[in-house]
């Protein structure tokens, strides 16, 4: 028999499929759902494969190993591992409860300290910043150098001139 | 009564809720060894959970989708990989499969019960592992849509269609193994 796997089923049918095979499927959907396998090779196809998977499953069913059964002893000792948990916790809380107390309160007194440079950090910032005198180079002409934009008035100011490139050059 | 922590009503919960759990863990993991020990797993954590069921879903569902979880994290921790065989499954185990399955009767001597148990064990182990869980807890242990639907999170109509193409998908698997051996069909469509 030829496998044509180029009709898969309609989307739209796949669930009422899946119910009509588990017999789930009554009245009105059953019987659109029977009507539509008549007239649609790839919801027949994909169908009577499910049909047979029904059937490899059931014989599955009675090979496998299915879950075991709970030894009549699983309760008590689910009661048992929850009363040694719950002794391990107290245990536990009991031994680290002054390391515990301890770090909290190191964290407490962290994070006031914390608090107090941020808001000495935030004050300071908001402080108007301190006028600082910017000098305007033009004013920090020497008195005695003569403007160096203007020609020499006479040959005093050609002395100084002079005198002031030598002074530069050393 | 429970939640106020009175271990006499948890370990009726326990006694009532443990052979569900057992085969939801059977069904998802696939090591039958570890069954018992995450099931305690299971209740050791509803236990201590208790505090948190809200009560606006059933309880089993709650337990349910604990267990699942315990049951991922389990496979999470082990790293569990899929079973590797050394070989396929041979064309003459496959049709020796498919006449059981034609018939819809296992074999009854516990040389073939346990040759095609082993066949069997074999093809599921090539699904991907969602459709074999799935397969496994509707088809093996006897779980319903609708509780597949609140362990798995899903949408019922979800659910059902997944279940559907799973199936096509083992069908498909095992066809065309019987196909390339130029065996007829066994498992034959029926109309």
């Amino acid at each position: 028999m030829e496998t044509d796997f180029s009709d898969p089923a309609c989307p739209e049918y796949e669930a009422l499929l899946e119910d009509y095979l588990d017999g789930e499927l009554g009245g009105a959907d059953a019987k659109k759902t029977g009507a539509h396998l008549e007239s649609c090779a790839g919801c027949r196809r994909a169908f009577d494969d499910a049909a047979a998977s029904v059937r490899l499953l059931r014989v599955a069913g009675s090979l496998l190993d299915s879950a075991p059964a709970p030894s009549p002893a699983f309760a008590r000792m689910v009661m048992s591992r929850i009363r040694n948990e719950e002794e391990r916790a107290a245990v536990g809380a009991g031994l680290w409860q002054p390391f515990v107390s301890l770090a909290w309160r190191f964290a407490a007194t962290a994070t006031l300290a914390l608090a107090v440079l941020l808001t000495y950090a935030v004050a300071g910032f908001r402080r108007p910043p301190a006028e600082i005198a910017v000098l305007n180079p033009a004013e920090m002409q020497d008195i005695f150098s003569p403007d160096p934009t203007r020609a020499p008035a006479d040959r005093d100011e050609v002395l100084m001139m002079v005198g002031e490139s030598g002074h530069a050059s050393h | 009564m429970a939640q106020s922590g009175t271990e006499a009503a948890f370990e009726e919960l326990v006694r009532r809720h443990q052979q569900r759990v057992f085969a939801l863990v059977s069904g998802l993991l696939r090591r039958q060894e570890d069954v018992e020990d995450v099931a305690q797993q299971v209740f050791l954590k509803v236990y201590l959970s208790l505090r948190k069921f809200d009560q606006r879903a059933a309880f089993s569902t709650w337990l349910y989708r604990i267990t699942v979880n315990e049951c991922w994290d389990y496979l999470r921790k082990k790293k569990v990989r899929p079973l590797v065989y050394e070989s396929d499954l041979s064309l003459e185990q496959i049709s020796k499969l498919d006449a059981f399955a034609s018939s819809g009767r296992p074999p009854e001597a516990p040389n073939q019960r346990a040759e095609t148990k082993q066949i069997l064990e074999r093809m599921l182990e090539k699904l991907p592992e969602q459709d074999r869980q799935l397969l496994v807890l509707k088809e093996v242990e006897g779980f319903s849509v609708q509780e597949l639907a609140n362990i798995l999170h899903l949408n019922v109509n979800t659910v059902k269609v997944r279940l559907f193409r799973a199936r096509g998908r083992i069908m498909e698997s095992y066809r065309r193994r019987l196909g390339s051996s130029g065996a007829g069909v066994g498992v034959e469509r029926k109309v």
